[in-house]
């Protein structure tokens, strides 16, 4: 039963993966990723680690292929087709792969375990995130915030790229 | 005493003053180089006051037992290198001391220097009056005097090394005082090349007893030699190597050719180069560093040697010269010569001697050619063709002139024939026939070409260029005059006055007391050829009596190679020409070839080349960089594994 | 009953798959798309090591899980941050292409 489960989540994040790398359209490409990114949720699920999943669906799922579409379209130009894969794509199918199975092998070779996955009480994560992990918590806050402001600046159009007669912007 | 330092420094200081306020200083700055030497004569008669009051218990002073003169000395830390109690022991720290020695010979020397810069100086307020750059003459007049007044006192070599260069920059300045036009702008640069290559000599003499003796003071080099510890191998060839830093500032042959072209400078310059700095310098080095060369018999024979060849040399040349300043050059180049040829032999009291005398009726002579070039209105040659029977027009110069060459002639009761016969005395004794024989025909040529000059320019019969001349002004001749009294009456300082004083032999030795030797011979030969010499040169310029034509004429061969200044100049041109821009050519390929191309050019090359191989994997392409990162890691990864099985 | 090699074997899959998308595309948006993958793959890889590992006692409990949610954190940031760098690149250059964002090349 749960192996059948794990077949199913491999494919779909296997092949939503496939997807991305694989097809020409942008938006295709985004939700191709939205695919995979709910398989790894699902993987997340078989791995009793369902707040996981959850923050997966939400960030992933929510806010971050939002954000990809509202780039694709704010970006869109007659150039996405044109773009193809670069010359060095055996390279980099070689590279990949390699790296892939050296990561496989590694695995492979580490001694067994032979535990089961267990389902620690859900309250337990709360907790330990916040008194043990409670300054990275913090931290990590803070870099969240350092890039949301670094990303206003740098996207926001300056006076001094301002096109045609739109308004100037005043200086913030 | 040991203010004496201050003498130098006045004008040292005078010098930056007048470049940097020559604009607001009255007189574009002239007052204050005259005012710095002033003080520097004055301070200098208060220095020769303490000398004589001073005795050897004096705590500086002592008496030398080297040179045997009461010798004071001063001096001062000028830096230690290495760390001296640190270092394995205090010996392996180099220390240096600048100061002041003063003995006897400092003393006639500063007096010398200091008295006529200031004649110079004074006088040139007339003479330069209206030059464009009047206050910067008067600034490396400055400087020039405060370089020969520091080398004059400097008790070690390095320092008189410093001071001889800078006498040697500010020749060169003050010969091409006037540079837009190239006479000038070429006597300058070969006066500085010239000597520059006797300056070589010097400066690996000065090694080589920093080798020897681990010092650079005199008197421990002195020392040395004295002790036997510099090999006499090694002293005679610091003697040599010292000398050819002599012989290039006191123009010996064969590095006497500068010394005629100088006179392209102002008058007054060469009047200075000629009786009170630059050319005693090279006397006075082989006087100071006597000991050194009284060691080695070879290097004194060396000295007598050119001193001989370029007195005669000189003196035949300055017979036929044809141009007033040219003839009183190479009259100082013969003298010069005498001084080195009575060092040579030994006569050490005779050629200092020699050098005041010479030095106050050659300064005489020049500001005499000065003030006739002045009066005719000539600025550059005089030619003593197309000048003559200035007598009337300029009474005052001409009385002067005559004086200093009658006293540079060597007639009797004038300076110059007590000096020089001091000399022929000195060679007499010491050195062999030949020697005595040339320096008598010396001292008759010296007699007949002085004569010449001043017959021709003030006695004879008037010249073309004449016409409008008119006497000089008040300044110029009143230092003529001054001059003119010690050109008469130097000499007299000689003998044995009673009283205190016991004559210049008494104050200024070497190694012993003299007394003045009146060698009644050799006096009267001496008298003979000079009176002769000027009564035969009043016959054939004055009275024309008997005309040298005929003379001329049989002996034209031998006049045209004395006039061609016996070919030294082509003599260079030629080894420069074939010789030395053969071997620069060589030189300057081997130069462009292997050390700019291959040395210089080459590693440049190289890396650019590399650079523009290299480059290529520089894409610009961010998933190449990303590629190279993701084999890296590969890399890694396999490494570590290997490692670890 | 899945073993963790599987888990761990998926990871090592969806991270060469994200490697190659980084290395081969040529779109700025398709190679942020890719990191995603990448990040994705340490993700698995660590859940599943910290759900394999709970009752060992080598780490404590929820550990993995909470370094993920950093990894999430992280992410959300990046992907941010990278759409706004290709916004400002698009509208500077007028492409997404990085070929054509070589200034750095010689």
């Amino acid at each position: 039963m749960q192996l059948a489960l794990f077949v199913i989540v491999t494919i779909l994040t296997l092949g939503g993966a496939l997807g991305v790398v694989a097809t020409r359209n942008v938006v295709h490409a985004a939700l191709f990723l939205l695919l995979s990114l709910l398989g790894a949720a699902g993987v997340y699920l078989l791995l009793f680690a369902e707040f996981l999943a959850l923050v997966q669906v939400l960030i992933y799922g929510g806010a971050v292929i939002i954000v990809v579409l509202f780039a694709v379209m704010l970006t869109r130009s007659s150039e996405y087709p044109r773009i193809t894969d670069n010359r060095q794509w055996p390279l980099a199918l070689i590279t990949a792969a390699a790296l892939s199975v050296i990561l496989g092998a590694a695995f492979w070779l580490a001694p067994d375990l032979a535990t089961e996955p267990q389902a620690p009480a859900f309250t337990g994560l709360a907790a330990s995130l916040f008194t043990k992990w409670a300054l990275p918590f913090e931290i990590a806050s803070l870099v969240l915030l350092v890039a949301l402001i670094g990303a206003i600046i740098i996207a926001r159009v300056q006076s001094s790229t301002t096109a045609d007669n739109s308004p100037v912007e005043p200086e913030g | 005493m040991a203010l004496a330092f201050l003498i130098p420094i006045l004008s040292f200081v005078a010098c930056p003053l007048i470049i940097l306020f020559q604009r607001w200083i009255p007189g574009r700055g002239a007052p204050v180089a005259i005012l710095a030497i002033l003080g520097g004569f004055v301070l200098w008669a208060l220095m020769t006051i303490g000398f004589l009051g001073a005795s050897p218990a004096d705590p500086a002073c002592a008496v030398s037992d080297i040179t045997g003169a009461l010798t004071c000395h001063f001096s001062t830390t000028w830096f230690q290198a290495g760390i001296p109690g640190v270092a394995a022991s205090v010996d392996d720290a180099i220390h240096l001391d600048w100061g002041i020695l003063i003995d006897p010979l400092t003393i006639v020397l500063l007096g010398l220097i200091t008295f006529v810069a200031l004649g110079v100086q004074i006088y040139s307020l007339e003479y330069m009056k209206g030059d464009p750059r009047f206050g910067w003459y008067y600034a490396w007049q400055a400087l020039f005097v405060a370089a020969m007044l520091t080398l004059a006192l400097a008790d070690n070599f390095l320092l008189l090394y410093i001071a001889w260069e800078l006498v040697g920059l500010c020749s060169y300045l003050l010969i091409g005082f006037w540079f837009e036009n190239p006479g000038p702008r070429e006597a300058a640069k070969k006066a500085f090349v010239v000597t520059r290559i006797g300056d070589v000599g010097l400066l690996v003499g000065i090694l080589l007893i920093w080798l020897n003796v681990g010092s650079f003071s005199m008197t421990d080099a002195f020392a040395a030699v004295e002790s036997g510890a510099m090999g006499s191998g090694t002293t005679t060839a610091v003697a040599i190597l010292l000398l050819l830093g002599a012989m290039g500032k006191s123009a010996q042959f064969p590095f006497h050719v500068w010394l005629p072209d100088a006179m392209e400078g102002p008058t007054p310059v060469s009047a200075l180069i000629h009786a009170a700095t630059m050319v005693i310098a090279g006397v006075y080095l082989v006087a100071r560093a006597f000991p050194i060369f009284s060691a080695s018999p070879e290097a004194l024979m060396v000295i007598a040697s050119v001193g001989m060849v370029t007195a005669l040399g000189a003196a035949t040349i300055a017979l036929v010269s044809t141009d007033l300043k040219r003839i009183l050059a190479y009259s100082t180049v013969s003298h010069l010569g005498l001084m080195m040829l009575s060092l040579g032999a030994l006569g050490w009291t005779a050629a200092v001697f020699h050098l005041m005398a010479h030095g106050f009726a050659k300064a005489l002579l020049f500001l005499g050619a000065g003030s006739v070039m002045h009066g005719v209105g000539a600025h550059g040659d005089v030619d003593i063709r197309r000048v003559g029977g200035l007598r009337k027009a300029m009474p005052l110069t001409a009385v002067v002139f005559s004086i200093g060459a009658l006293s540079l002639g060597g007639i009797p009761i004038l300076s110059g024939f007590w000096s020089k016969d001091e000399i022929l005395l000195a060679v007499s004794h010491e050195l062999p026939v030949i020697f005595i024989v040339l320096a008598f025909a010396t001292a008759f040529l010296s007699a007949l070409y002085m004569a010449r000059a001043m017959f021709i320019v003030f006695f004879g019969p008037e010249g073309e260029d004449t016409h409008h001349a008119h006497e000089s002004p008040l300044l110029m001749t009143g230092v003529l005059s001054v001059l003119a009294v010690l050109a008469v009456g130097f000499g007299w300082i000689a003998f044995n006055w009673p009283g205190s004083f016991g004559g210049f032999g008494s104050f200024v030795y070497y190694d012993h007391a003299e007394g003045f030797h009146f060698n009644v011979l050799l006096g009267a030969l001496s008298i003979v050829l000079a009176v002769g010499a000027f009564a035969l040169a009043w016959l054939v310029y004055v009275r024309r009596a008997w005309s040298h034509k005929s003379l001329r004429a049989r002996l034209a061969p031998v006049l045209r190679v004395v006039e061609r200044r016996y070919y030294v100049d082509e003599t260079y041109q030629w080894f420069i020409d074939r010789i030395i821009l053969t071997v620069s050519a060589a030189l300057a390929f081997f130069d462009r070839a292997v050390v700019n191309d291959v040395g210089i050019n080459g590693p440049g090359d190289v890396v650019r080349k590399a650079g523009v191989a290299l480059r290529l994997h520089v894409t610009g392409h961010v998933y190449s960089y990303a590629l190279v990162v993701a084999l890296g890691v590969i890399a890694l990864a396999v490494f570590w594994w290997l490692r670890s099985v | 009953m899945v073993p963790l090699l599987y888990f761990q074997l998926l990871g090592a899959a969806l991270f060469g798959i994200g490697l190659y998308g980084v290395l081969a595309r040529r779109s700025a948006v398709l190679i942020v798309l890719s990191i995603e993958l990448m990040l994705n793959a340490v993700n698995i890889n660590l859940i599943s090591a910290a759900s394999y590992l709970n009752g060992t006692g080598r780490f404590e409990a929820f550990d993995g899980q909470i370094i993920a949610i950093f990894v999430i954190t992280v992410a959300a940031a990046e992907v941010g941050l990278a759409f706004a760098i290709i916004l400002r690149m698009y509208r500077n250059r007028g492409t997404v292409n990085v070929d054509e964002i070589n200034l750095l090349k010689w």
